[in-house]
């Protein structure tokens, strides 16, 4: 995540909550021990465990924060991006994840379709014309591959039961009586003579046409889908829990009666395994065969119309059937449904975030923020010059990414609390960071409290905190007294002395022209781990109460405390 | 300034007091050639020295700048040039800003002979829309070119295409008829346009029926120009 300098990272816990952690951990090296209790922002694992505030949800149960790997998402409700109708999660199962209405997207250049009408303005049509989906971006339109539509309403069905080219697609009970014709003429034909790749014999009519073309990609998944539900029922016994059923369709169920009832030798030989579940074995059930002249004919096709009427793979891959080749077998793409969820805290289950359930609404009924939990931690660097005047325009603005090494840098920590009690704060920071470049950090106040995120009003009425006088622009910087306060924020003094990118004196081992030290990636990144510690008292909420709590007992404070890590990306240093 | 009783156009020194403040200072076109049904909306530009031909029913929207610094202009029939649009070579980039690079643009316009006579010529119902530059050399008719597209300099851009928004079109470049101009390189055919005429002439039909709004809609001008 790159950040403009500076910023701040706030570690979550889960990174090192794990046993199998502590397992690894074992195994390394002493020193690294050390960091174990030190938070290493170079490490590759403290990667994936700094977020920046705003990125973090916080548990109230559990009392923690969570960041995006914490948190368990569920979808509440399905909707299509260009209708915006919502669509029922029991449609959704049975119908698919794409829009069923008239959100189409174009296949070449996926921007959304719109129906349009071909009427001539001269000549006006009862029902409105023929309609088409034409995309008004690229200008690509169903005019070619063919597909003409009667109403502009109800474009999913229509198109399913038009295929390129204007020729009707049969739906799926059509599909499956005419399967069942066709099977029983097989049957009838008998079992001598029948060629898979030629089509029975007593076929009338339709078949005739219907053996030349072969059988389409959505015909072929029907027979075989069809096929592979009449197997498995055939295998699994209708009713497993009750054996005295007499149901005879089910070979396993009669072979394993049979068996009950006639144990003689005689029998024996008999007795039949059940049927073996097999493969699809014709056309009829599915079976697809390589058509070598399917090829010659795709082949003879690119060298008539040329490479430009192939499609790219991105283009076959977006398609329903990706093993499309020509533009002229493209069809419109149904706008894929986009979801609205909610996320929950992956331990204890409580809702972080949900959002209304209304669709076009961006509001959230539960929004559980770490930034209302939280301080946030801010850095801001105190150049000499900007503590006596306002900065005037001949002072250059601070530049982050070059700190100069050796020289004792002052920032600013800005902590403002979010939550409505005061709150004392304990800041630790390892003497120097850890890393290649070793970078002396000094706070110079580790303690101090921070005002409660009242009203303003509240705070101007009561005088709990006395206002402290604005600072009279000197630029004394005392270890152990705040900078400044305000009504729920304090600022204190970090002070940096950024440690030298190549070693002093030392020799350069790189033979190339790259000086970082040891050679890390951003080893020249002041990066100083913090840890925040906050205690304060807040009112006991009803689920915590113990059971032998008395209910009388309100205003009940509670000790609380919290930690967590944090990462103060402070600037780059540069080599002097 | 339209209040002028004489017909006869008063010479540029006499002109320059009744100047519009945006009007750019390049000499007025020594010949505009105007069809009586042009709309012209108030701010429009027609700069240059050469030639300037708009034909009937176009309509030039406020602050488009037609320029014929370095070459004639023709517009066909049914153009609509919408606001901020600049048609003319030399009113993009290649025409550098500025009196003495200009006579060095016109030297090497004159020697750069594309084999073509140099000018720009806009077809018969051509959408030039907001922002757009078109240096080109021949946009044929039935063409939109899209917001803020940029047509450099000797291009030729075949009938019934689109230039798609924010297109820019390298110099000389020929784009065939009827094709689409989109995502930036991507090109493709218009089938649609093509296999239909029907479709052209819906085209054509709605393209008059906005001429006509247009007409009822914006303020003319024209007489200024006349």
């Amino acid at each position: 995540m790159a950040q403009p300098f500076p910023y701040t990272y706030y570690a979550c816990d889960c990174f090192d909550s794990n046993t199998a952690a502590s397992a690894s951990r074992a195994a390394q090296t002493p020193a690294d021990d050390e960091d174990a209790r030190t938070f290493d922002p170079r490490s590759p694992r403290s990667n994936y465990a700094l977020y920046p505030l705003e990125h973090l949800l916080y548990c109230e149960d559990c009392q923690q924060i969570r960041c995006p790997r914490c948190v368990i998402e569920e979808t509440l409700n399905w909707y299509c991006p260009s209708c915006l109708f919502e669509v029922p999660s029991s449609v959704v199962k049975s119908d698919g994840n794409r829009c069923t209405r008239n959100c189409y997207n174009c296949p070449v250049c996926t921007s959304p379709m719109t129906v349009s009408s071909l009427e001539k303005p001269t000549e006006p049509s009862a029902t409105g014309g023929p309609y088409i989906l034409a995309c008004p971006y690229c200008h690509w339109s169903t005019v070619e591959i063919g597909i003409e539509f009667e109403k502009h309403t109800g474009i999913t069905n229509q198109l399913s039961r038009i295929a390129n080219g204007g020729k009707t697609l049969p739906t799926q009970k059509e599909r499956d009586k005419e399967r069942e014709r066709r099977k029983e003429a097989e049957a009838r034909g008998g079992i001598g003579g029948r060629d898979i790749l030629s089509g029975s014999e007593d076929s009338p009519t339709r078949d005739g046409e219907g053996n030349a073309a072969p059988p389409g990609h959505d015909d072929i998944f029907s027979n075989l889908s069809a096929f592979y539900k009449a197997q498995m029922q055939a295998q699994t016994p209708s009713n497993p829990f009750s054996p005295h059923d007499l149901n005879f369709s089910s070979p396993s169920t009669y072979s394993r009666i049979m068996n009950l009832y006639s144990s003689t030798a005689s029998k024996k030989q008999k007795r039949e395994k059940p049927a073996l579940m097999r493969e699809a074995a014709s056309a009829l059930e599915g079976l697809a065969l390589h058509d070598p002249a399917s090829d010659i004919a795709a082949i003879e096709r690119i060298k008539k119309e040329g490479w430009a009427s192939t499609l790219s793979p991105a283009r076959k891959l977006a398609q329903l059937n990706p093993h499309v080749r020509f533009d002229s077998e493209l069809r419109p793409t149904a706008s894929l449904l986009c979801t609205k969820r909610g996320k929950r805290c992956r331990s204890c289950r409580h809702i972080l975030s949900k959002p209304e359930s209304k669709i076009t609404s961006t509001r959230y009924k539960i929004k559980l923020l770490a930034l209302n939990h939280i301080p946030r931690l801010s850095l801001r660097a105190l150049s000499p010059a900007t503590t006596t005047t306002t900065p005037g325009p001949s002072h250059p603005p601070f530049n982050y990414n070059a700190l100069r090494p050796g020289i004792p840098i002052h920032f600013l920590l800005h902590l403002s609390n979010p939550l409505f009690d005061p709150i004392r704060v304990t800041l630790a920071t390892p003497s120097t960071t850890p890393g290649a470049i070793a970078s002396r950090i000094t706070i110079l106040c580790p303690q101090f409290d921070v005002g409660a995120n009242t009203d303003v009003w509240d705070d101007a009425l009561s005088s709990s905190l006395s206002p402290i006088a604005k600072r009279s622009g000197d630029a004394q910087f005392e270890a152990g007294k705040i900078y400044d306060r305000g009504r729920n924020w304090t600022a204190v003094v970090l002070e940096v002395v950024p440690g030298f990118v190549t070693p002093l004196g030392g020799k350069r081992d790189e033979a190339d022209g790259d000086v970082k030290g040891g050679g890390e990636v951003d080893a020249d990144l002041l990066e100083i781990p913090v840890f925040v510690r906050i205690e304060f008292e807040a009112d006991v909420s009803v689920e915590e109460r113990g059971l032998g709590d008395s209910r009388g007992s309100k205003g009940e404070k509670e000790r609380r405390e919290e930690a967590f890590w944090t990462v103060l990306g402070a600037g780059r240093i540069v080599d002097v | 300034m339209s209040s002028q009783p004489t017909p006869s156009r008063p010479g540029p020194d006499r002109r320059t007091s009744t100047l519009q403040k945006r009007s750019s200072v390049l000499p007025k076109p020594s010949s505009i050639v105007l069809d009586v049904s042009v709309l012209i909306a108030q701010h429009a530009q027609l700069t240059g020295t050469h030639a300037i031909t708009v034909g009937a029913n176009s309509v030039l929207h406020p602050h488009c700048k037609i320029s014929s610094a370095f070459a004639p202009v023709v517009l066909s029939e049914g153009v609509v040039v919408y606001e901020r649009a600049k048609v003319g070579l030399g009113i993009g980039d290649s025409g550098e800003v500025g009196g003495d690079s200009r006579r060095s643009s016109v030297a090497s316009a004159r020697d750069a002979s594309s084999g073509r006579s140099e000018g720009t010529l806009l077809g018969n119902n051509v959408v030039i829309e907001t922002n757009a530059v078109v240096e080109a050399a021949e946009v044929g008719e039935g063409t939109v070119i899209e917001v803020g597209a940029v047509l450099g300099r000797g291009c030729v851009v075949g009938k019934f295409c689109t230039v798609s928004a924010a297109t820019v079109l390298a110099p000389n470049t020929n784009v065939p008829d009827y094709t689409v101009v989109y995502s930036g390189v991507e090109r493709r055919l218009d089938k649609t346009l093509q296999a239909r005429p029907e479709l052209q002439e819906m085209k054509a039909f709605q393209h008059a029926r906005q001429i006509e709004m247009f007409k009822k809609l914006v303020p003319n001008q024209v007489v200024k120009w006349m």
